[in-house]
């Protein structure tokens, strides 16, 4: 089955730039965003005026900081697109470019993603309704709430996600670009200063700021450009969604999207064993939230053709350590329940079945907002690509990028070597 | 936030409430009626009552459809809070996801001293507190049996 993402020949991830993330510090964020897409310019081989568009993710910088920055590049007159949605800025951000380019409408677009540290300004605050307590926006004290039962539900003790904070401080420590790049033993991240509930530090995700760029081209136009078809990265895959209910309850009754004969599963697929998809096993707490996950990363898969049990690298969002095991389970790439035990046996590390979060994730590598979903898509074209040096995952062929967005929004990309 | 026993003896009908557009005093002058809307279309509860459509079908609601209801629900989950994440909130303190209607869920500050007393699935009433600066009441959450002591 063919489908928009095939259109134009396809669409390609040909250049990948990063700014490393950092903390706070008064570099300007053009300095950021220009180092990053000079980096993709170079890694393509491509010329800025070669660039015909230009979507940027961001979330605290202001109004209309593409053209502001791009300027010193030369002036382009390029269509420029400033995108926000929260932590998955950048991901729609790359989405909207896939978009552009399948459509025909340019061939070689940039999808950037910069921010600055912002105030955290959210419009749920903003929105004229109060709440009981002003906890309820905080996103620590949500996933702190999920954990909690989570763990209950499954007779886990806090170590079992504190685990994943341990992998993925490991997998930042082998990465250049990472914000924090100490590993951390069981004991230091169990030992460490309690935020909410059982999260600690370390099982939280620091907040900063640097830049990742990507240039995306057609497959029409890989020749024209006499760009090498071994060193791009094809994206296979785009799906975005919303929350269905905004309470943490499972309502009773309720129907999976997915049960839709729209959403029947690919005939592609191949000995792919979902999770029970009425989410029975499913943590009954913040089950609307997983259900999100779940949904947004069945439909891209489905798209791309493959099951979860293919994918060789997962970038998601780890912002909270309790969220990798979560979401492990609800993209499917392990049954419910066993989430903790696919992290203890080795299944998600690199060189396991499949590596989750090999840049270290948002818990090591940082979640600066803006460039964190085109961060994971520049992880997963270098370990596709083969060149992640230290942290390569062996054999790598499909990758997912799965981001949420203040837990209300979701996308997920697929890409393949 | 504590269980304050001087507050249980303090007159709180002449103090305001600190979020009147959720809850008001109620008639024993101790426990929190909540606002909701009841929706013309399918009749289910919606909170706060000002939001601008059902949260359940999506139909438009107005001032007309506020109810008042006896405010309290089932704890679903808790945890403590150990750092201070906004302005205002009390550390260490615990809050809760609380059902506090069919199919609407509220998070909220639980007034006991440790998780102990705790359990997913008990019931809760909600209570007025007075604010810390004397100038209004706020709501939290105590255990059932606490609150008809």
């Amino acid at each position: 089955m063919s489908h928009w993402i095939d259109g134009n020949g396809g669409v390609y991830v040909a250049g990948i730039g990063l700014h490393r993330y950092q903390f706070p510090t008064q570099t300007p964020y053009t300095h950021l965003g220009l180092t990053a897409v000079r980096a993709a310019l170079a890694d393509a081989g491509l010329a800025w005026q070669q660039v015909q568009s230009a979507y940027i993710g961001t979330t605290s910088i202001g109004m209309a900081a593409g053209p502001v920055m791009l300027r010193h590049l030369g002036a382009g007159g390029l269509a420029v697109m400033q995108v926000e949605n929260a932590s998955a800025s950048g991901s729609f951000a790359f989405r909207q470019a896939c978009i552009e380019v399948t459509h025909g409408i340019s061939d070689v677009v940039l999808a950037l993603g910069v921010d600055k540290h912002g105030d955290g300004r959210r419009a749920a605050n903003k929105d004229g309704l109060e709440h009981l307590s002003d906890s309820a926006t905080i996103p620590a004290v949500k996933f702190a709430l999920m954990a909690r039962s989570y763990l209950r539900e499954r007779g886990a003790g806090a170590e079992a996600m504190a685990r994943v904070a341990v992998k993925n401080h490991g997998n930042a420590a082998r990465n250049p670009y990472a914000q924090l790049r100490k590993p951390r033993t069981l004991e230091q991240v169990l030992a460490a200063t309690k935020v909410v509930g059982d999260l600690t530090v370390p099982q939280c995700c620091p907040r900063g700021e640097g830049a990742a760029a990507v240039l995306l081209v057609s497959g029409h136009a890989l020749g024209r450009l006499g760009l090498e078809r071994k060193r791009c990265v094809r994206v296979r895959a785009s799906c975005a969604n919303s929350e269905r209910h905004q309470h943490p309850e499972r309502s009773e009754g309720h129907q999976c999207p997915e049960r839709s004969e729209r959403h029947q599963p690919p005939e592609r697929s191949q000995g792919h064993q979902h999770p029970e998809r009425s989410a029975p096993g499913a943590p009954r707490h913040g089950a609307s939230a997983i259900e999100l996950v779940r949904s947004s990363a069945q439909a891209a898969l489905e798209q791309a053709g493959i099951a979860a049990t293919q994918l060789d690298l997962l970038e998601l969002h780890d912002a909270f350590s309790v969220e990798e095991l979560l979401y492990s389970e609800a993209i499917g790439l392990c049954a419910p329940g066993e989430g903790p035990a696919y992290l203890e046996r080795g299944d998600s590390q690199i060189g396991g079945r499949c590596a989750i979060n090999a840049s270290g994730g948002l818990l090591g590598m940082g979640h600066p907002l803006g460039p964190t979903g085109i961060g994971q898509i520049v992880e997963i074209t270098r370990q596709l690509r083969g060149a992640a040096e230290g942290r390569q995952h062996p054999g790598a062929r499909w990758g997912m990028a799965h981001m949420i967005g203040l837990g209300a929004v979701a996308i997920a990309h697929v890409l393949s070597a | 936030m504590t269980h304050d026993p001087a507050a249980m003896t303090r007159d709180l009908s002449t103090l305001p409430a600190q979020r009147p557009s959720l809850y008001r005093l109620a008639a024993d002058g101790r426990s929190l009626d909540f606002l909701f809307a009841q929706c013309p279309a399918c009749q289910a509860l919606s909170f706060p009552a000002n939001a601008p459509g059902c949260m359940h079908c999506g139909q438009a609601i107005d001032a007309s459809a506020q109810v008042l209801r006896p405010g309290g629900g089932t704890l679903l989950e808790y945890v403590t809070l150990h750092l201070a994440l906004a302005p205002g909130l009390p550390v260490p303190g615990i809050v809760g996801d609380i059902r506090i209607a069919d199919r609407v869920v509220q998070q909220g500050l639980i007034a006991v001293d440790d998780e102990s007393r705790l359990h997913p699935g008990m019931a809760l009433r909600a209570r007025a507190q007075p604010l810390a600066s004397g100038d209004g009441y706020g709501c939290v959450f105590v255990p059932d049996r606490q609150a008809a002591q």
